[in-house]
């Protein structure tokens, strides 16, 4: 691999992994205050 | 909402960096490409430590004031840092191969620093996880956060001593990039970088917290419906 | 009001009861000396059957071999308290969480130093390394060695006492946080084996203490937590 694709495997974990944790942690805000609401 | 205009703010400032990053800085004469794999690493590790310290300044609050808010604080901390602490080993590793030869090194103190920091805080996030009781889990997680977090500089020094008694050189070292006298538009990136990803950083403690609320709520929901259910058996008895 | 003589008072009754329980039960001691024997043995099978390579690296299995026998021995003498609450009535008593501690690491560390010297002498039979030439810079390691076990062991076996998965969540915990104590320890007993040619065993013996001092302060500081919350 070149170093390009070290730079660009580098990035897209980094750049994704923040995406897919914001992704998942505003699915799970969502779930848990909607559970909230029915409890009420 | 203030958290999400600070959210919009941390997305543009990280997609602008990650372009500047890769387009317009120069190739290092050194490190060629792979220098810039540097800007993402020294940011995560930097918010990786940043978060362990907050976990632990959490735990020592939770001991001290015994608000459970403190608790979901270190909680919150913990598991975003985990995630950073797992960027920068990715972006040490990526940048290694290229400039070393080899994804790993023993005697990169960073390096090696940052996989026990991986593993002080997963343990500390199942420890969290195998305790049921919100006290007791704030209580055990303060502990082992506050002697993790004093773990880590014995580690750091101990592995350069262990580093130092083995002087070889290295071509490439990660330091040159926090070298303040480099060109402008290096330092200018780092800068940059860090900035982004602390504020995207502050955003994502902020919605992990009120998750971290959330499901205290409801745990506190689901133990007082148990209560209620135990007392209404009886009752109708 | 507790002074420093009470609590070390407390100290020791604590460790004699450990000491007067574990000698009744002796064959859990001498189990966890025959595991560590076995770790030697498996070393031996894993790295072998080259001599000079097994030498090279017998510092480095010696301890090996203290810490994963050392996180059985941690995990019994906790394993006392919980079987009749004692752990519970002890925080009962009006004695300085502290006191516990230090009783409990006591024990701890006469346990670990006994696998200390055990090894030591196992490692020198089996890869065929010269102790006697170097027995003082060696006890002094295994000694160090020994308290830095002990006094990360007991705080992490007593936070994982009650803990579901209890026999993974313990050497998870310890065994990151023993990483310096086992550098430093490898590092000494190499350096004291051959001689020490680059006059690096005050510098490692040195991180051993400090290492030492800092878990047992860190240790006794929060323990009595534990004992609060169960």
């Amino acid at each position: 691999m070149t170093d390009a694709g070290y730079v660009l495997a580098a990035y897209a974990v980094i750049i994704g992994g923040l995406a897919l944790y914001t992704g998942t942690l505003w699915r799970r805000l969502r779930s848990a205050r909607r559970r909230d609401d029915e409890a009420r | 909402m203030k958290t999400r205009v600070l959210g919009l703010v941390a997305l543009t400032a990280v997609v602008a960096v990650t372009l500047v990053a890769l387009f317009v800085v120069p190739p290092d004469r050194n490190q060629g490409d792979a220098q810039r794999i540097m800007y993402p690493h020294v940011a995560s590790a930097w918010l990786a430590y940043l978060s362990f310290g907050v976990t632990a300044l959490a735990g020592i609050g939770w001991l001290w004031k015994r608000d459970l808010r403190l608790d979901a604080v270190a909680h919150a901390a913990a598991e975003i840092g985990v995630m950073f602490t797992a960027f920068a080993i990715w972006g040490g590793m990526m940048w290694g191969r290229p400039i070393w030869g080899v994804f790993w090194q023993w005697e990169d103190p960073r390096l090696t620093t940052t996989a026990l920091l991986l593993a002080l805080y997963v343990g500390y996030l199942l420890l969290r996880r195998l305790t049921d009781d919100p006290e007791r889990r704030a209580t055990r997680a303060a502990i082992v956060g506050i002697v993790a977090a004093i773990d880590i500089p014995i580690v750091h020094f101990s592995v350069e001593w262990w580093r130092g008694l083995h002087q070889t050189a290295t071509i490439g070292s990660p330091d040159r990039v926090l070298n303040p006298a480099a060109p402008g538009i290096f330092v200018g990136t780092l800068f940059g970088t860090l900035a982004a990803f602390t504020l995207t950083w502050l955003y994502l403690m902020i919605r992990r917290y009120q998750l971290a609320r959330a499901e205290l709520a409801r745990e506190e929901a689901r133990r007082i419906d148990v209560l209620m259910s135990a007392r209404t058996a009886e009752v109708a008895r | 009001m507790s002074n420093l003589r009470t609590e070390a008072r407390v100290a020791l009754a604590v460790a004699r009861k450990d000491a007067v329980a574990e000698l009744h039960g002796r064959h859990a001691t001498v189990s966890t000396l025959f595991f560590a024997a076995v770790v030697l043995l498996l070393f031996g099978f894993a790295l072998g059957p080259d001599a000079a390579r097994l030498a090279a690296a017998a510092p480095g299995m010696l301890w090996l071999a203290v810490v994963f026998a050392g996180i059985l021995a941690v995990n019994r003498l906790h394993l006392l308290e919980t079987d009749d609450g004692a752990l519970e009535q002890l925080a009962l008593y009006p004695v300085s969480r502290r006191a516990i501690y230090a009783g409990k690491a006591l024990g701890g560390f006469a346990v670990m130093l006994l696998l200390g010297v055990v090894v030591l002498g196992t490692v020198g039979v089996l890869f065929a390394v010269d102790i006697a030439g170097a027995w003082l810079p060696l006890l002094v390691t295994v000694v160090l060695g020994a308290a830095g076990v002990a006094a990360v062991g007991t705080f992490y076996a007593g936070v994982t006492v009650r803990l579901r998965a209890r026999e993974v969540m313990l050497p998870l915990l310890m065994l990151p946080v023993l990483a310096p104590l086992l550098l430093g320890a490898v590092k000494a007993t190499s350096a004291a084996l051959t001689g020490d040619p680059f006059g690096e065993l005050g510098a490692w013996l040195q991180l051993l203490v400090a290492f030492d001092i800092i878990m047992v302060v860190a240790g006794a500081a929060t323990y009595g937590y534990l004992l609060e919350d169960g």
